[in-house]
């Protein structure tokens, strides 16, 4: 027998009349009697900042802004077994805590140690040497009823594992939300209660509450919809059925056919394959660009969005079955083993660097990487490549068509793939021509010292007619309420185009004496490697946050409207909190950054898919005494498995410090080779 | 016999519903909003609004509201439910309450009878998480003059500790509150009250504040029995509340709380790594021979845990909390070592030698670990 009914029962006595706010007011607080024991609060210490998700509109007051800066108060757990099972939102642990402490029923305490997580529904196992934990009661998906009454429960708020847990009241909105994996309530869900259930007024659980977004992956992802009226659960139900998977130490990772559909609406045109990934399960069931796919585990799809539902679910190793059109024919696959990870194989790499402010047709070689296709195939500096063509192998002739520029020849290169065969004709420096061949390759990973070459053609004979300010400018931003500093080198000419760096200072070194400091530092570099320093100050001591991205564009805007900028030399830089937002702001603003620079400070998002028109370089230095280093050695690990260009370097002797003058160098060296082709 | 039970609620549910399906606040409504007041006064920059909420404390014109940018001007201004316009002047502020009290009438021009909320309800029990309320604010300045307040219908969240924050400072008002499941707290709700169904006031609505836990915005109010503890410069503490507030009226005097960290001549003899990120947990680097720490037990590589109860997450934390106590002071640390909680009680003596400043971390060099 239910308390809460019993409750509800024991109102109606003869002469009360209760109204129906009453009754359900009796139930709310029987059912949260009824789970508070299986409500755990969890303890974490230590761990990274962590910026992440979208910028959240921020409302009037001193403190608007938005985006995710995770918190340092409790959060919240569930029991799924009595032998010490808890599950919780992966959100609760993404900055990677030193410590978890989970305090159980009468404030017992325990250490807790992540067993597993489930990187689709973002849910993390946790265990706890305890026995005997009172187990939730479950409601099924299938007794589940849109409009019913639902429960949110957290244990942020009440400082004591005893004391009732906080509720948000609403009703269950929607079920199989984000693609399959979801249910919707319109209580209020935010950090307050993430990894707490979703209970009925019977006391049963739902689900474990999440952030979640149909658009983006990740630990924080959805969060910028906390207390919105668009909240989300993961189906206790669908976590009991991978618990045992979870129980076993191993992630769990979402399932991946290997395919990307040809363009459109999502949810009017049919999913009709563009390209299908090497080693995929796509690749192995033989799919092919131009097969439409009409069914999977025998539902009709005719849409993106039927695809996405159907595979939304599926974790790396279930199997599907596909029905196809290819052509007119009808192609049945019977099993399809679906991939955890898809490669996308690493970007060819011709292996040199062109001379800056050309004016000439063709692109002039200002350095050829060894090792290179340009190399074995016998490029110089002071070469010019006038023509250049790329064939399938060494047997076909390459068509070569005339490269107009820079841009031209980048252009040629985006979609090239390593092995094919590239074919350039070139002018050299004696006034002959020769047509050079080779196999692309990939990208050099070692920094060659300095490139002694002059970077620009343009011609500086005469002074130039009109000099733009130069030194340490002091700026304001057109609204007037934020400052930046840009610095211009002393030799700044109009005719030169510059790179942009932009330095991103850690929480609280945004002084202007610690921006002069480093001012200071790059002058030198600054001024031989061409390059403008543009420095925002964040607006608070505890360091960025997303919603000051339109900061930084604004102040990089700045420097591209009044000096002449290399836009394949745009760096953002940045130490500990600066270099997480550097992280964040390249991966949001992909058509604006071309590298990344960063000083002990990981990721602590998974990085995105790597854009081939849109190069995205990283240059990553710690110290190896840093605390974070272990974080940023995975940052470096997983930009390597996306195939980024990527410099990683321990710096010894060091702690959480900026680099050492070698590093410096290095980085400099680094920027310069940004417009490698 | 489950299924029939919840077949049976079903019903019961339905024929109560039958009865009372929607139940109207009209009536309460109708009395809470001649004790609300509209308030004007400094503001309108900065995204700063220059209207507020208050409520009616005696009949007299007394009226209390919370302590903010809007009472720092001479030409303060209240609308009464009927529409009347008055100067008020403030009376008493209490930071530590993030409370004010104004009046309205003067010699000259008496103000009598109005209608008002008595302040015995600070006496009233606790309403519990669950329990239904409405809100009544004039948040975003939707009413003027003679308009009624806004009636916002919501749950009781959670009665919790208040963390919270305004910009980069914390919250004033750090004891008990109402946190609320209905989005309150807006631009120019503060001052305005929470009441359970009947119409009871339970407290006060707060000023717009980010939770410093959650990083979320929270939707609060600070209960009509609000007391603290205020511990003074002599090492004597004094309770405050906000009935005290209302009784005493002219003749309040705000308490001049101990800055943060006073007292901090508290040693333990603990040496922390060094803390140079954002978050470094606590762990203990070395014990002083013969501290309160050696004294207790406590050894390298151990990681403090919590402090009296309260969690620590960090070392910057740990010094602020630390930093409230003073010598003979006892404080119990739990901590971790290696996978085990240990719990151990410590008396803070005097300090050896002068304690010197932390310093700040630094991009260019590493601090020494510092010392409490």
């Amino acid at each position: 027998m239910n308390p809460a009914l019993l409750s509800l029962l024991s109102m109606i006595a003869p002469g009360f009349q209760p109204g129906f706010d009453d009754l359900q007011e009796k139930a709310v607080k029987a059912a949260i009697q009824l789970v508070s024991p299986s409500v755990v609060q969890i303890e974490t210490s230590g761990g990274t900042e962590v910026i992440s998700g979208p910028a959240r509109p921020g409302r009037p007051g001193p403190s608007a802004g938005g985006g995710v800066r995770k918190g340092t108060g409790p959060t919240t757990g569930v029991v799924v077994a009595a032998d010490g099972y808890v599950v919780s939102s992966a959100f609760n642990f993404a900055n990677k805590p030193a410590s978890i402490i989970v305090s159980t029923q009468g404030g017992k305490r325990h250490v807790a140690r992540v067993v597993a997580t489930d990187q689709s529904r973002m849910i993390t196992l946790l265990k706890i040497d305890a026995v005997g934990l009172p187990v939730p009661e479950v409601l099924p998906l299938a007794a589940m009823q849109i409009g019913q009454t639902t429960l949110a429960l957290g244990r942020t708020l009440a400082g004591t594992p005893d004391a009732s847990p906080s509720v948000s009241v609403g009703i269950l909105s929607a079920t199989g939300r984000v693609w399959g994996r979801a249910i919707q309530t319109d209580a209020k869900v935010s950090p307050v209660n993430y990894g707490g259930p979703l209970i009925d007024l019977n006391g049963r659980v739902l689900g474990i509450l999440v952030p979640a977004s149909p658009q983006a992956d990740g630990e924080t992802a959805g969060f910028e919809w906390y207390d919105s009226g668009i909240g989300f659960a993961i189906p206790l139900e669908q976590i009991l059925s991978i618990l045992p998977r979870l129980k076993q130490g191993k992630d769990l990772r979402r399932g991946l056919l290997g395919i990307t559909l040809q363009p459109g609406d999502q949810f009017a045109i049919e999913p009709v394959v563009l390209s299908v990934a090497p080693n995929s399960a796509a690749s192995s069931a033989g799919l092919r660009p131009g097969d439409k796919i009409t069914a999977i585990n025998g539902k009709a799809i005719s849409s993106h969005a039927h695809l996405h539902l159907q595979l939304g679910p599926l974790y790396e190793g279930d199997g599907i079955s596909l029905a196809l059109l290819r052509g007119k024919d009808e192609v049945k696959i019977d099993k399809a083993v679906l991939t955890g990870s898809v490669s996308t194989p690493p970007p060819a790499f011709l292996g040199i660097l062109p001379k800056r402010d050309d004016k000439e047709k063709g692109v002039a070689v200002r350095h050829v990487f060894p090792e290179s296709a340009a190399s074995r195939a016998g490029l110089k500096p002071g070469d010019r490549v006038l023509k250049a063509g790329l064939a399938a192998d060494a047997a076909k002739a390459a068509p070569t068509v005339p490269i107009a520029n820079r841009d031209g020849l980048a252009q040629l290169l985006v979609n090239a793939n390593i092995g094919q065969f590239i074919s350039v004709e070139v002018k050299r420096a004696d006034g002959s021509t020769a047509t050079l061949k080779g196999p692309l390759g990939p990208y050099n990973q070692t920094l060659p010292e300095k490139i002694e070459d002059k970077a620009s053609l343009a011609k500086l004979d005469k002074e130039p007619e009109k000099k733009p300010e130069t030194g340490i400018l002091k700026k304001q931003t057109a609204a007037g309420d934020r400052a930046f500093w840009v610095s211009i080198p002393e030799n700044y000419d109009p005719r030169v185009s510059h790179g942009v760096l932009i330095w991103l200072h850690p929480a609280g070194k945004g002084k202007d004496r610690d921006l002069e400091d480093l001012f200071g530092t790059w002058d030198l570099i600054a001024g031989e490697t061409n390059l403008i320093v543009v420095a925002p100050r964040c607006d608070t001591e505890l360091g960025w946050t997303p919603g000051e991205v339109d900061l930084i564009t604004e102040s990089f805007k700045f420097v591209t409207d009044a000096y002449n900028v290399d836009r394949r030399r745009v760096v953002a830089h940045g130490m500990g909190m600066g270099g997480q937002m550097a992280f964040y702001l390249a991966f949001q603003h992909r058509d604006m950054v071309r590298g990344v620079a960063a000083v002990g400070a990981g990721m602590a998002a998974n990085p995105k898919e790597r854009v081939n028109s849109q190069p995205l370089s990283f240059f990553l230095a710690v110290g190896d005494k840093d605390p974070l280093r272990e974080s940023v050695a995975d940052t470096a690990k997983k930009l390597g498995e996306f195939h980024f260009p990527l410099h990683f370097k321990e710096m010894k002797d060091r702690g959480h410090q900026y680099f050492d003058s070698q590093t410096f160098d290095q980085m400099a060296v680094w920027i310069d080779l940004l417009d490698r082709l | 016999m489950k299924t029939r039970m919840v077949w049976l609620a079903g019903v019961l549910l339905l024929a109560a519903g039958f009865s009372r399906a929607d139940e109207s606040f009209a009536k309460v409504a109708a009395e809470v909003n001649p004790k609300l007041v509209k308030v004007y006064g400094s503001g309108g920059f900065k995204g700063l609004p220059s209207y507020g909420t208050g409520v009616l404390v005696s009949p007299d014109g007394y009226i209390l509201t919370v302590a903010s940018h809007l009472l720092e001007t001479p030409d303060l201004r209240v609308h009464l439910h009927d529409g009347s316009r008055w100067s008020a002047k403030l009376i008493a502020v209490e930071p530590e309450l993030d409370a004010a009290l104004i009046k309205i009438g003067t010699e000259k021009n008496k103000v009598e009878d109005l209608p008002f909320f008595d302040m015995a309800a600070a006496k009233a029990p606790l309403a519990q998480p669950g329990t239904g309320i409405l809100a009544f604010s004039n948040q975003f300045h939707i009413a003027t003059r003679d308009e009624p307040m806004s009636v916002m219908r919501g749950t009781i969240a959670a009665y919790a500790r208040l963390h919270g924050r305004i910009g980069i400072f914390e919250a004033p008002y750090t004891g008990m509150v109402y946190v609320v499941d209905a989005i309150t707290n807006n631009p120019g709700a503060a001052g305005g009250i929470v009441t359970n169904r009947k119409g009871e006031i339970l407290g006060l609505i707060g000023k717009e504040l980010r939770n410093e836990q959650t990083n979320t915005w929270i939707n609060y109010a600070v209960p009509l029995g609000a007391s603290l503890d205020i511990r003074l410069a002599d090492g004597t503490t004094a309770k405050i509340s906000l009935a005290d507030l209302v009784e005493k009226k002219e003749k309040y005097k705000a308490v001049a709380k101990v800055g943060k960290g006073a007292g901090g001549g508290g040693y333990l003899g603990l040496l922390l790594v060094p803390n140079v990120v954002e978050r470094t947990p606590p762990y203990i680097e070395s014990v002083e021979p013969g501290s309160p720490a050696a004294k207790a037990g406590l050894q390298p590589d151990d990681l403090v845990v919590y402090v009296d109860g309260l969690p620590v997450v960090s070392i910057d934390m740990l010094w602020e909390m630390l930093g409230k106590y003073r010598p003979q002071d006892r404080v119990q640390l739990e901590i971790r070592r290696g996978d085990k909680l240990q719990t151990v009680s410590l008396t803070f003596e005097v300090p050896p030698r002068p304690v010197a400043p932390s310093p700040p971390p630094s991009p260019t060099a590493l601090p020494k670990g510092n010392q409490p």
